[in-house]
């Protein structure tokens, strides 16, 4: 079967974490935007959760600021398996501006691993749309293998 | 005898309820079923999720109590509750002891 045609058959919507950790607030207000009615991810079952225990994907904006490290990792340890990142902005992507700021660890992918890059200074809610299915696809790969190394339903 | 009790309030057919406890413990464990049993037990996806910060010991010093919102009211009734917190020993001795105290009292009261 091919792999788009597990978006026709996912088992749940994807649920999402949102963590700032250093970010102007400008990548979040695209994430919250792409939830209003223009963009309405929610009609797909898509949403924002309180808590990393009930999310599959964890959406990361900004730098890591040195504080935020640790905070992040440990968002980063308590989400169940399988799980994906997704790095919004330039700045979660690379550090952008800020890249040699005293201040922080660096861009994310130097605390936890990132399986999607989502650019732009912010990036359009088009493009977080984007980012959360190419997510979606990685996490159904990471079922599939998951289910095949034995992993309870 | 044991199908119907008159509660003074209608009656409560005893094997209806043992029924419905049934029926709600099996939805409930339904529901709980539902729920997701993948997570990883004895790692950090097993721990509370406290805004991402370590969950601490002792954490009177960054809580603030519910019992902040009736705050005033404490303050204000503070010689009655006092005397109140005094007699809550935690004891069962006492609570029986207040109890037979008070169902005297009403005894006397009632049958005089």
């Amino acid at each position: 079967m091919k792999l788009e045609r597990y978006l026709d058959i996912l088992s749940k919507s994807i649920w999402v974490f949102l963590c700032n950790s250093g970010s102007c607030n400008g990548c979040d207000i695209e994430i919250v935007a792409s939830l209003t009615p223009r963009y309405d991810i929610e009609r797909f079952g898509m949403k924002l959760v309180g808590t990393p225990r009930h999310a599959d994907v964890l959406l990361v904006t900004g730098p890591v600021t040195k504080f935020m490290a640790s905070k992040l990792k440990r968002i980063y340890a308590q989400m169940p398996d399988p799980k994906v990142v997704i790095a919004v902005g330039n700045c979660a992507a690379s550090g952008d501006v800020f890249y040699k700021s005293y201040n922080l660890e660096g861009p994310v992918d130097n605390v936890i691993p990132v399986d999607v890059y989502v650019h732009g200074c912010p990036p359009r809610p088009e493009a977080i749309i984007e980012g959360a299915v190419k997510a979606i696809l990685k996490l159904e790969k990471m079922k599939e293998e998951l289910k095949k190394a034995g992993a309870p339903k | 005898m044991w199908t119907k009790v008159f509660s003074g309030f209608g009656y409560w057919d005893v094997y209806s309820w043992i029924i419905f406890f049934f029926i709600a413990s099996g939805l409930v464990l339904w529901i709980r079923s539902m729920g997701r049993s993948d997570y990883k037990k004895g790692t950090e996806q097993d721990e509370i999720f406290y805004g991402a910060n370590a969950v601490p010991e002792d954490g009177s010093e960054i809580q603030v109590p519910a019992s902040s919102a009736y705050w005033g009211f404490v303050e204000a009734l503070k010689g009655y509750y006092e005397k109140l917190a005094e007699m809550h020993s935690g004891l069962t001795n006492d609570y029986v002891g207040y109890m037979v105290v008070v169902a005297a009292v009403l005894v006397v009261l009632v049958l005089l």
